[in-house]
Formats: C-alpha cells, structure tokens, sequence
C-alpha cells in the first residue's frame, strides 16, 4: 500500500471498511455479532496481536544483536581479566610464602 | 621572581593562585628545541593499533626460526576462505591455502626482509639508514597475474624538528610529504600525491596533538587520573576523506580509542570505538563499528616464545561472520 510505506515501516494495518449490515437477520445473535461494539472489539484484538507479533520479533532480533556482541567482545575480556588476577594472586602467595615481603602493592 | 602579585593581595583569589603554580611548575616553552615529529604516514599508529588488528578468517600457524643473532628464516602456512570481490549483495569466498617461506635480515642500519609464497607471489622489503638523518626504505611485490606487479621507493629525511618524505614508485607515482613540530605536544603536517597511471592526483593534510602528564596542574582544569596520555590526530585529503581519531591511556594496561572517517564526496560516515587490554600474558583488543560490526582480537602467551591467536568478527548487517584461530611460534 502506497500510503503505509510514505508513512514508514511500521504502521497498523489500514482500518477495514465496516460489515454491511444484513438488513433481514432478526435473531439475537445475529443482531449482537453484527453489532458495533462487537466489530470493534473484534478489530482491536487483530490489531492487539499484529502489533505483539511484530513487537516480540524486533525484541528477538534485538537481544540476539546484543547477545552476540556481548559474547564477542565482553566474554574473552573477563576471562582474560579473572586469569590475570589469579596470577596476580598465585605470584603474590608465592612470594609471601618464600619469607620475601612484596616489594610493591600489586599492579591493578 | 618577577610576575608574583604581593602576598597581602587578596583580592585576586582561586585564579591567580592556579596562575601562580602554572608559572613555577611549568617550563618555558623552547620553540628552537622541539622534539622531532612522529612520520608522516604513521600519525595515526596508535589508533591504528588499537582499532585495526589484523583481523583473519581460517587457520594460521607462524614458525619464525632464529639462526643468528640478526638473521632468521620464517615458515607460515594459512588455510580459510578467501573474499573476492564480487558485484552482487553476497560475498563470494573460496577456501585457499598457502604455505610462505620468508627470510629477515635486521640490523640497526639495514633491514632486509622477503617472502615467497606458494601462489606464486614475492614480497621484498629494505630500509636502510644511509646517513644518521637520510633513509631510504623500498618494497616491492611481484605475481604471476599480470599488472598485479609493483615497486615502491621512499626517501625520508629527518631534520631537527622536522621530517620530510619522497616517494616513487611505478606505474608514475610520485608523493612527497611535510610534517613539522609546532609545540612540544602538536605537529602539523601536509601532503600531496600524483599517481599517472590512474590519473589521480591530491593533497591531504594532518595534525597530531599528544599530551602526557596533565596532572601538574598546569591547566586550570583539574585531571582525575593519575598520569593520562592521549593522542587526536586529524586528516583531510582531497580524495574526499576526512579521518579523525583519539586514543587514550586510561591505566598502564588498557587504553581506549575511537575514530571518525567521513567521505565527503561520496557521503559516507564510519566511527568506531574500540578498547585495547594489554595484560602480561595476553593482549585482547575490540572494537564496535557503525556499520554494524564487532570484531575481537585476542593474542595470548600459552609458553615462552609461542602465542595463541584468535580472531573474530561479526557483520551484523551483512550477516557475514568470520572467525580464526593460530599459532605463533618464535
């Protein structure tokens, strides 16, 4: 549709000409199916489940983006980081053990 | 010393007191002693450290062999995809392998380094310091495939707080570049090249500004860090390109940079963040683009004399995603 894509990407549905009445039901039922109240609450939850549908699409694809990225550039960082201060800790004990006192605070 | 407002001067306040210790603590600038610019083409090398590892898709295996204290040979052998380029939306890759026999001369006055490789390439490098002032520094790649051949010579001469390059190199290029010191912490520099086989030609300016120890108070504001070092460096060329960067130290094992390119000819934008961890037993470098990239470079030292090496990058917006792993041996 020409006008939804001038708008941009996301946008509701366009509203749906309204049921013609039949002119010749006369039974409850029918007269409450055919009712106002009945076809907007109808139209609204449509609408209700494309918006969540496109909602929880964009939200997957968003924490897939974010998960990757983590993973890539945060994970090897802490893994690295907690090795570093194992070290750090294993080097500080060994010299404590030896009788040496450490010279300096330990490196950050 | 002259300049001090008298000690019963109240008046004054915060300002003059700062200005106080600014004249005492800091040295007149000498504008005949500069120290010597960094080259030309390598103003932006701490960006380029930072941002741009050598990033590979595949397997990797280095064995660099020393056979004297100046010479060593060097074995390398790669197996992954290659990228060609292709006009279409999909990238086209096709899994290579090669094996790279090389041999490195160095010497304080004379490098010399070639490579050989299976697909038919040779690689020579030499730089050589004729005189303490004059160097001279030339490569040059020859291949099987036609027009693929090429040679480059480069003369740079260093002045006392200048330094100026000539280049020449086949298919008629000719460049030549200025870079001069203009305060103890910036230098400014310009360029320009003409390349007849491609009928280009352009000029290109840059300025670098680098700065350590900031917290003498030298400035009225106050720096929280212990000791900061960072380095701005800009770049216009006619070609169209604007390119900026900034890197700074924030501790002795970590330093972040980012970096800005924008083509003015052909509208594009690029800025990237990245961060650089220097540990002792390993060096892992990321980086976040704008053009939806993410890419890790991870080098660690398993044993003395032999790294692990691990590359990655994600292409979140041509979902094109690489990764590869090595080892360097010696």
């Amino acid at each position: 549709m020409a006008s939804q894509a001038a708008r941009g990407g996301v946008s509701l549905p366009e509203k749906r000409p309204p049921k013609r009445q039949q002119p010749d039901s006369d039974t409850i039922l029918a007269k409450l199916t055919n009712s106002e109240i009945v076809s907007k609450g109808k139209r609204a939850a449509c609408d209700t489940a494309y918006v969540t549908k496109r909602l929880l699409r964009s939200t997957g694809k968003a924490a897939w983006i974010a998960g990757t990225t983590f993973l890539i550039l945060v994970v090897p960082l802490i893994i690295e980081m907690d090795r570093d201060q194992q070290l750090t800790e294993l080097e500080l004990q060994q010299q404590s053990l030896l009788g040496a006192p450490p010279v300096g605070a330990p490196q950050k | 010393m002259a300049g001090f407002p008298p000690p019963g001067a109240t008046i004054l306040g915060d300002d003059a007191a700062e200005k106080k210790i600014d004249e005492v603590g800091k040295k007149k600038v000498d504008y005949f002693n500069l120290p010597c610019p960094i080259p030309f083409e390598e103003l932006q090398r701490e960006a380029i450290m930072s941002l741009k590892p050598e990033l590979f898709e595949g397997m990797r295996f280095d064995f660099t062999k020393g056979l004297n204290p100046k010479f060593s040979l060097s074995h390398s052998v790669f197996m992954g995809p290659m990228e060609l380029p292709s006009q279409g939306a999909e990238t086209l890759k096709i899994p290579t392998a090669h094996y790279e026999f090389g041999a490195n001369f160095i010497d304080p006055k004379l490098m010399l380094i070639g490579r050989v490789l299976t697909d038919g390439r040779l690689t020579a490098r030499v730089k050589c310091d004729l005189t303490d002032d004059l160097s001279l520094k030339a490569n040059a790649q020859l291949s099987n495939e036609p027009n693929m051949s090429h040679g480059m010579i480069n003369f740079d001469y260093k002045g006392k707080d200048y330094r100026t390059q000539l280049q020449l190199g086949d298919g008629s290029l000719f460049g030549a570049s200025y870079i001069q010191s203009i305060t103890p912490h910036l230098s400014l520099g310009g360029e320009v090249f003409w390349a007849g086989q491609h009928l280009k030609s352009g000029v290109g300016y840059a300025a670098r500004y680098e700065n350590d120890k900031m917290v003498k108070l030298a400035c009225a504001m106050h720096v929280p860090f212990a000791s900061l070092l960072w380095v701005a460096t800009g770049q216009v060329a006619s070609t169209g390109m604007i390119a900026m960067s900034y890197v700074q130290k924030v501790s002795e094992k970590v330093s972040l940079a980012t970096d800005f390119m924008y083509n003015y000819l052909s509208r594009d934008v690029t800025a990237s963040v990245g961060y650089d961890y220097i540990l002792r037993q390993a060096r892992l470098r990321g980086k976040l683009d704008s053009n939806g990239c993410a890419s890790a470079f991870l080098e660690e030292r398993l044993n003395m004399g032999l790294n692990f090496v691990l590359s990655a990058e994600i292409d979140h917006k041509k979902s094109d995603y690489k990764f590869g792993f090595g080892l360097t041996v010696g």
